[in-house]
C-alpha cells in the first residue's frame, strides 16, 4: 500500500466516526431548540388563549372547541396550576401518515367551570432538519476527503521528495557502482538522520565489497608468482635422469595439478576483470569469423571424436564485444559442445546478427537451471581438466554487458542460446 | 648467446637461469629495476627476458631503456598479469615476445631460441641437429639432405623438440605451444601423439634416427 492512499485511508477511517458523532449531536441539539422554541410559543399561546377565555366569560356559554391546533373541551378534573408538554404524532388525512406535533395540556378554570385545554404546534420541520444536517455533514465530509487528498498529494510531493529521492538512488544501486553515491541534505531531520544511515550504511558495504574484490584479485595475482615459481622447479626436476618412473609419475601429476590450479586462477581474474567491466566494448568481432577461428583450432578435437559439425550462419555477425570475449564466449561454448560430446555425436552452430546457438549431443542428463551458471559447479566429476567456471563466465559476461544465455535440453540434445540487442 | 634475466624472485630467476642455460646459453641476472638497467647500459645481450612487475621499476621502462640504447637485443617480456594493455603497450614500446605467468620453460626457451633465430641472422639461418636441417626462412625441413613435406603442426614440433634438444618435454607444454592457452577447454591432449607419430615416421622414412623419445607417461625427450 503506498503512503499516500495509507494515510488517506486512516484519515478516513478516523474522520469517519468523528462525523458520525457531530451528526447525531447537531441533529439532537437543534432538536432540542426546536422542542424548546416550540415550547415557548405554546405557552405564550396558552397565555393569550387564558386572557381570552377569562374577557368572554359574560355570555356565559359552555366552550366545546376541537382542532388540531386548539383543543378546549369540559372536564371533571381538577384544574391545574402549570402545564404539561409533550411531543406526539397526529394523523394528517391528505398524507395519510403521522406528523410530528409538541403538545401543550393544561386544565383550567374558566366560569367557574373546568376545561381542559389543549394546544398543538406541528414541528415538521423536524425532518428537514434532519435531512439537511445529512446532507451538510455529507458535503462536509465530501470537501474534507477532497481536501484530505489534495493536500495530502502536495505534501507527500514537497515533505517526501528528498525520501523518495533516497529510495530511488538506493533501487537504482549497483554493488560495482556503489561510490557514486550521495545524499543530499534536506530541510527535514529525519530524512537527513536516514540519508546519513543509508550513506554511512553504502559506504560501508562498498568497501567490504571492494576489499573483497581487491583481496580476489589480489590473491590471484599474488598466486601466479608461486605458481610459476612452483611450476619451473618441478619442470626443471623432470629433467632429472636418476628419477625412477614413480617419481617422475609423481612430478608430472604434480605438475599438471599446479596447471590446472593456474588455470583455474585465470579464470578467476577473469571473473573478476568481467565484473568489473574492464573489457571495453571498442569493436565488434564477427562471431562467424570467431567461431571458425576455433573450429579451426578444435579441428584434431573435432576429428578424434568423429563429429559432425552443422553450421548455418549469416555472413557476418558484428557482435558489441571486446575481442577477448568474443573469443572466451566461442571457446568455452565450442569447447563444451566438444568436451561433452560422445564419439560421432553431432554440434549445431546457429549464428544470427544477434543470437548465437550452440548444441550438441551428449550422453549427460540435464542440467538443472539452479546449478547451470553456479561457480564450481561441475555437471559430471569424470571430466577432471574442467573447473566448472566456464559457464560462470558466460552468465557473468552477459550480466555485466547485457545480453541474455538460456539454457535448453531436448533430445538428448544440450542447447545454449546467447542472445544481444 | 648472452641473455639477461631480469626476474625479482629469486627462484624464479634460478630456474629461469638454469633451462636457459643448460641449452647452452650464457645467462647474466639482474634483480630489480635499477640493477636492470646498469646492465644494459653496460653490456650488450642478444636476448632479455624481463618481468614487468619490478622493484623499484617496471619492466616496460626497461623496454623504452633499450630502445633509446638502440640496442638490438631481442625482448620478451614476462608478467603475472595476464593484461592485454600491457602485452599491447609491450609490443607496442617494441618488445618482441610476451608471456604470462605461469608459463613452460620449455616455452620461453622456445621463444628465446625464436628471437634469437629471428634478430641475430634475419632469418636467414639454418637449424641444425646431426642429419636434421631445419631453413626457417623457407619452412624446409632435409633429412640427410633430402627435403621431406611436414603439416605446418610437425614443423612446429620439430622446432620446438630442437629447441629444447635432450630436455623432457611435457604434454602439456606441447599443446600448449601448438594450440595456445584456449586449447584446455576442449579437453584431452591424447591427439598430440599422433603428430608425434607421424613426424617419426616421416623422419625414419628419409633414413633419419628415431630421436623422439617418449618418456614414460609424462611427455617425449629429443635427441
Amino acid at each position: 500500500m503506498k503512503l499516500l492512499t495509507k494515510t488517506t485511508l486512516y484519515f478516513l477511517l478516523i474522520m469517519l466516526p468523528v462525523f458520525t458523532a457531530g451528526a447525531f449531536y447537531l441533529y439532537s441539539k437543534f432538536n432540542k431548540e426546536i422542542k424548546h422554541e416550540t415550547d415557548e410559543e405554546l405557552v405564550n399561546d396558552k397565555l393569550q388563549w387564558m386572557r381570552y377565555l377569562d374577557t368572554a366569560r359574560v355570555d356565559n356559554p359552555i366552550f366545546h372547541v376541537s382542532t388540531p391546533e386548539f383543543n378546549l373541551r369540559p372536564t371533571e378534573n381538577a384544574a391545574q396550576t402549570g402545564h404539561q408538554l409533550k411531543s406526539v404524532d397526529i394523523y394528517q388525512e391528505p398524507e395519510n401518515t403521522y406528523a410530528p406535533f409538541r403538545q401543550l395540556t393544561q386544565v383550567i378554570h374558566v366560569n367557574n367551570k373546568n376545561y381542559e385545554l389543549v394546544l398543538r404546534k406541528s414541528v415538521i420541520e423536524k425532518d428537514d432538519l434532519v435531512n439537511n444536517i445529512i446532507h451538510v455533514m455529507l458535503a462536509a465530509f465530501a470537501g474534507l476527503l477532497l481536501f484530505v487528498l489534495v493536500s495530502n498529494w502536495l505534501i507527500s510531493k514537497s515533505v517526501w521528495k528528498p525520501f523518495y529521492r533516497s529510495l530511488g538512488k538506493i533501487q537504482k544501486l549497483q554493488l560495482n557502482k556503489l561510490e557514486a553515491i550521495v545524499f543530499e541534505r534536506t530541510t527535514t531531520h529525519e530524512f537527513n538522520q536516514l540519508n546519513t544511515a543509508l550513506g554511512n550504511m553504502t559506504t560501508r558495504i562498498h568497501g567490504d565489497y571492494t576489499s573483497m574484490k581487491e583481496l580476489t584479485e589480489d590473491a590471484a595475482h599474488e598466486m601466479q608468482t608461486p605458481l610459476a615459481i612452483a611450476q619451473s622447479k618441478l619442470e626443471l626436476l623432470l629433467q632429472d635422469d636418476t628419477l625412477s618412473e614413480t617419481q617422475q609419475n609423481s612430478i608430472l601429476a604434480s605438475y599438471e595439478e599446479l596447471q590446472r590450479l593456474s588455470r583455474l586462477n585465470h579464470n578467476l581474474l577473469l571473473l573478476a576483470k568481467i565484473e568489473n567491466q574492464q573489457y571495453p566494448v571498442t569493436a565488434q568481432p564477427d562471431l562467424c569469423t570467431v567461431v571458425e577461428k576455433y573450429l579451426l583450432l578444435f579441428e584434431e578435437l573435432i576429428k578424434e571424436k568423429e563429429l559432425q559439425i552443422h553450421k548455418e550462419m549469416t555472413a557476418t555477425a558484428p557482435w558489441p564485444l571486446h575481442p577477448a570475449l568474443a573469443d572466451i564466449l566461442v571457446s568455452n561454448l565450442l569447447g563444451n559442445a566438444i568436451k561433452y560430446n560422445y564419439t560421432q555425436g553431432n554440434i549445431t552452430i546457429r549464428i544470427t546478427t544477434d543470437t548465437f546457438t550452440v548444441s550438441n549431443s551428449s550422453h549427460l542428463p540435464e542440467i538443472p537451471a539452479n546449478v547451470l551458471f553456479q561457480r564450481f559447479k561441475k555437471h559430471n566429476s569424470n571430466y577432471t581438466n574442467s573447473n566448472g567456471l566456464g559457464l560462470a563466465i558466460i552468465k557473468k559476461m552477459a550480466d555485466s554487458y547485457g545480453f541474455s544465455v538460456q539454457y535448453a535440453y531436448a533430445n538428448g540434445e544440450h542447447n545454449f542460446l546467447v542472445s544481444h540487442g | 648467446m648472452k641473455v639477461l634475466i631480469i626476474e625479482d624472485e629469486p627462484a624464479l630467476r634460478a630456474s629461469i637461469q638454469e633451462y636457459l642455460e643448460r641449452q647452452g646459453y650464457i645467462c647474466e641476472l639482474a634483480a630489480d629495476f635499477p640493477q636492470a638497467i646498469d646492465k644494459v647500459n653496460e653490456f650488450d645481450y642478444d636476448c632479455i627476458v624481463a618481468d614487468i612487475g619490478l622493484p623499484r621499476g617496471n619492466g616496460l621502462d626497461i623496454v623504452k631503456e633499450l630502445k633509446l640504447l638502440e640496442s638490438k637485443a631481442g625482448i620478451i617480456i614476462i608478467s603475472a598479469k595476464d593484461s592485454l594493455e600491457d602485452k599491447l603497450s609491450g609490443l607496442e614500446l617494441g618488445a618482441d615476445d610476451y608471456l604470462t605467468k605461469p608459463f613452460h620453460l620449455s616455452e620461453l626457451n622456445a621463444r628465446v631460441n625464436a628471437i634469437l633465430r629471428r634478430k641475430n641472422f634475419d632469418g636467414n639461418t639454418t637449424v641444425t641437429f646431426h642429419e636434421i636441417t631445419i631453413k626457417p626462412a623457407s619452412k624446409t625441413v632435409l633429412v640427410h639432405n633430402k627435403s621431406i613435406t611436414l603439416t605446418g603442426k610437425e614443423y612446429q614440433l620439430l622446432l620446438y623438440f630442437i629447441a629444447n634438444q635432450h630436455r623432457v618435454v611435457t604434454k602439456s607444454a606441447l599443446a600448449g605451444h601448438l594450440w595456445g592457452d584456449e586449447y584446455d577447454q576442449a579437453g584431452s591432449y591424447d591427439f598430440i601423439y599422433t603428430h608425434i607419430k607421424n613426424l617419426r615416421k616421416k623422419m625414419l622414412e628419409a633414413g633419419g634416427e628415431d630421436y623422439i623419445k617418449t618418456v614414460y607417461g609424462t611427455g617425449y625427450r629429443f635427441g
